[in-house]
């Protein structure tokens, strides 16, 4: 049996575990093994590769020399760390002269990266797993219109992500509908949630979130599906910003796939922490009635 | 002005060597790029280009990317569409990364970066732990995040220089 090096991010590991406590249990249903390491930040591809490439690539082969030296492949919930840790190894395999600089800073702490172990974000793991989680649905969610959005950093650059179309994507949107959910089409499924522009011009990001709102919402959907904390976190907290800047109501629930998940196997809300949501999820639970 | 240090910086930074001269100025980038769509008026004169970003590195125009609004490198949300669609496989998001590293050196980046790579300097974290979440990961059952060796990323950071780069708060 594999058993991979949990990797869960700051976002989720430290600001909304309830998405990790999901995952966890949906993993176990399903029997994916994982343990920890004491990884740092990824660091985030967005962030601490635009302050300085060296260090993110440094950073992030560290945290795979972490995974190396027990010779087990990382399981990432976040499309932010895998991004970075698949893009860190592709730099860093395909430059031999990024390869030495950055193992030459590495062997001062005593370690070095010899690009021996794989990197998967959790929507691939899953979706080798399509027949074990139809076995495992209970509650079928049959009704419930979603709307699908995988978010950038999971399928681009495609060079490296290598995982789905890089615009149009069709992992998440498979995953679901195991559920018997209806996984409803929409305009602008690739657009970007607005989130790594939010952080510096509040007003073009939130533009970029109404464009994608605007689009999920004439196609009527009851909920939006998400695999990335990162997008989760922009449509969560953003809505009400846009309701009132906007004067026009934005406030479709959001799901995290594996919370989406334990709902389909028969966990109950509470169980998963839906209630640290902060687009309340009534209507959700009520079409489904749980 | 032409600065040509800069352009053979900015020549010698992408992976496939020098193919950003491959670039024929055709727009797809710009067309497809979600903050050029919600920040340029009907002549595109302003708001957020990276195929005005590619022409202007690839000629050398230093001035022309770091004398002007802020904008005009911070505008990328890194969403990687124009890297997937350009007809020409130019990787725009490295170049912009190399731009983007410039301008932190320069001290003018968006304050948030800093922030956050201060934080992973101090706590090997973006997010550091705090009590209330770690009180609510019992609550959920998780088992503790495992501490990471701050230690190690401080000497790993000091040695690549990162400490310089940050500003006092
Ligand atoms: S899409 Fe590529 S070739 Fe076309 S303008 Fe942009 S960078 Fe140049
Ligand atoms: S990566 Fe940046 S420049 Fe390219 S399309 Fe996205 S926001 Fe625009």
């Amino acid at each position: 049996m594999t058993e991979y090096k949990m990797f869960e991010g700051c976002t989720i590991g430290n600001r909304i575990p309830f998405i990790e406590a999901a995952s966890r249990k949906v993993f176990e249903k399903l029997n994916i093994q994982t343990s920890q390491a004491p990884f740092s930040c990824c660091p985030d591809p967005t962030g601490m590769k635009s302050f300085d490439n060296n260090a993110w690539l440094a950073i992030g082969a560290r945290n795979l020399c972490l995974a190396e030296e027990e010779n087990k492949d990382i399981i990432s919930l976040c499309n932010g760390c895998t991004n970075t840790l698949r893009g860190v190894k592709h730099q860093l395999n395909h430059d031999s002269s990024k390869k030495e600089r950055i193992n030459l800073e590495l062997s001062k702490i005593g370690r070095e990266y010899k690009g021996t172990i794989d990197v998967k974000h959790f929507v691939d793991v899953l979706k080798d797993k399509s027949d074990e989680i139809k076995n495992l649905i209970t509650k079928h969610l049959t009704g419930l219109n979603i709307a699908c959005h995988p978010g950038c950093h999971y399928m681009r650059p495609s060079e490296w992500m290598e995982s789905d179309d890089p615009m149009r994507p069709m992992n998440l949107k498979e995953i679901v509908s195991l559920t018997g959910a209806n996984v409803i089409n929409y305009d602008v499924e690739a657009l970007c949630c607005g989130s790594a522009v939010h952080n510096a011009y509040e007003e073009y990001g939130a533009l970029i979130l109404k464009e994608k709102l605007d689009a999920i919402k004439k196609a009527g959907a009851d909920v939006i599906c998400v695999n990335c904390p990162a997008c989760f976190q922009q449509f969560d907290t953003q809505q009400r910003n846009l309701t009132k800047n906007f004067e026009k109501e934005y406030n479709i629930p959001i799901l995290y796939l594996t919370e989406l998940l334990a709902l389909a196997m028969g966990m109950s809300p509470d169980e998963i922490g839906l209630k640290f949501h902060r687009v309340r999820l009534n209507s959700v639970i009520e079409k489904l009635g749980l | 002005m032409i600065d040509f240090e800069f352009r053979k910086q900015v020549m010698d930074y992408h992976m496939g060597s020098d193919i950003i001269k491959y670039c024929y100025q055709c727009s797809r980038c710009t067309d497809y790029c979600p903050v050029s769509k919600v920040t340029k008026d009907f002549y595109g004169t302003t708001g957020y280009d990276p195929r005005k970003n590619i022409l202007n590195a690839l000629l050398g125009y230093k001035e022309a990317i770091f004398n002007s609004d802020s904008l005009t490198i911070w505008g990328c949300t890194v969403c990687d569409t124009c890297d997937e669609l350009c007809p020409q496989n130019i990787e725009l998001t490295e170049i912009f990364t190399f731009l983007k590293n410039e301008s932190i050196i320069k001290g003018e980046g968006p304050d948030f970066l800093y922030s956050q790579a201060k934080a992973i300097f101090d706590t090997a974290k973006a997010i550091p732990s705090q009590s209330a979440i770690e009180r609510r990961r019992q609550q959920l059952d998780l088992p503790a995040v495992l501490s990471p060796n701050v230690d190690e990323i401080k000497t790993l950071l000091k040695n690549i220089g990162l400490d310089k780069k940050l500003k006092e708060d």
